[in-house]
């Protein structure tokens, strides 16, 4: 039985999307059978994001709407094997499909892929709650912005309630230079004020813009930092102990000893 | 203080009776809110967001950096205390108190926020000396 992994943020426009489809690839690149599913019912990214745009025939809705199966609608990655997506539609909306359909989905998608993404809309509303119904873990993309973090926090609070374990951070779009100079939150202020594990950082990376416009993620070819970075995400998902590079440095013991406290 | 207190029930310090201390075992993140009709103790952190209204005391085992309201129903003689005192704003009764605008160091020792004559003082909630809790 395969891991359902919802990416989250809270916030738009942080990385979700770009994260979600890297993680993909990077973890197809292991060998591992990975199947990414697109819940921003409406607004659908991923399938651009892939490249898949012009090979979607049916959609998740239509899965739930009973107009196709499961597989039918699944779309193979030709580039990597192992890889697939659900894609979004584009012409419903997120009342199209409910929390209780999605975890029937996703029920269903472990039984045949090791790993199980779902790629959260932005907000707090009725697309958050159908991504995250079936989630088995969760982990929050948050960049080095206040705005960003807060909302973050918000989400983290909401996953509780929700008794989704304990979810993990990725800061993305990290600029070391700016953090060394004191112009940016570090890793390790946003670990403190968080206070959840940390699973990855990614770099900014100009590649990532040239990459997600071609349809192909950075996580694909080699030589782009920020896929690197997610190659590293994807490895520690899988259990791996993989160091951080040097930009991000991990929790100090500070850190931890809070996160002990916060969850006493 | 001769009065019986029911389990159910506290006794403040000006001797009104309210509901009994609301435990919190876990930290407040942003958008999470408790209210409740007597003292609340956190044990955890109050996070930047979060948001705290009691009638009585709120003490926080923990850093408090969210929005707190202490003697909400216009006890001036309420208190705040917490292991790092960095609210985003602080309520006591009738007195509303923002952190200055320019940084400062937050002492990394615990303080007790209370009003005294019409403001909010912050002071260490410690007597380095004995140890003992400092009173107002």
């Amino acid at each position: 039985m395969g891991e359902v992994i919802v990416i989250t943020s809270g916030k738009g426009g942080v990385g979700k999307t770009t994260t979600t489809a890297n993680l993909g690839v990077a973890l197809a690149q292991l060998g591992l059978k990975t199947c990414l599913v697109d819940a921003d019912i409406g607004l659908r990214n991923l399938d651009v994001v892939l490249g898949l745009e012009n090979r979607i025939v049916y959609d998740l809705v239509d899965v739930v709407e009973g107009f196709c199966r499961l597989r039918q609608a699944l779309i193979r990655d030709k580039r990597l094997e192992g890889l697939s997506l659900l894609p979004a539609a584009q012409t419903k909306d997120k009342t199209s499909v409910t929390p209780e359909q999605m975890r029937g989905v996703t029920e269903e998608l472990r039984a045949e892929f090791d790993y199980v993404l779902v790629d959260s809309p932005a907000g707090i509303e009725q697309g958050f709650k159908n991504a995250i119904a079936g989630a088995d873990h969760a982990l929050i993309v948050a960049t080095p912005e206040v705005a960003s973090v807060r909302d973050a926090d918000r989400i983290i609070g909401l996953l509780e309630a929700a008794e989704i374990p304990p979810a993990r951070l990725i800061v993305n779009r990290l600029r070391p230079g700016m953090v060394r100079k004191g112009d940016m939150m570090s890793v390790d202020d946003i670990v403190d004020i968080l206070a959840i594990d940390l699973i990855g950082v990614v770099p900014e990376d100009e590649q990532i813009v040239v990459t997600t416009n071609r349809g192909e993620p950075a996580a694909l070819s080699q030589g782009s930092r920020a896929g690197e970075a997610y190659r590293a995400v994807a490895r520690r998902i899988r259990g791996e102990e993989v160091p951080f590079a040097e930009f991000g440095e991990p929790a100090g013991l500070f850190g931890r000893l809070r996160r002990m406290f916060g969850q006493a | 203080m001769s009065q019986v207190t029911h389990a159910s029930e506290d006794v403040g310090r000006d001797g009104s009776r309210r509901e009994a201390a609301l435990y919190v075992r876990r930290t407040l993140r942003a958008g999470q809110r408790i209210a409740h009709d007597g003292d609340v103790v956190v044990l955890g952190d109050v996070h930047a967001g979060a948001e705290i209204r009691a009638a009585g005391d709120v003490l926080v085992f923990g850093q408090l950096r969210g929005v707190v309201h202490a003697g909400a129903d216009g006890g001036d003689g309420a208190m705040v205390c917490a292991w790092r005192l960095q609210p985003l704003q602080l309520r006591i009764g009738h007195v509303i108190a923002r952190p200055p605008d320019a940084y400062e160091d937050v002492p990394d020792a615990p303080e007790i926020a209370r009003v005294e004559h019409g403001q909010v003082v912050i002071e260490r909630a410690a007597r380095p000396e004995d140890g003992r809790m400092a009173r107002g």
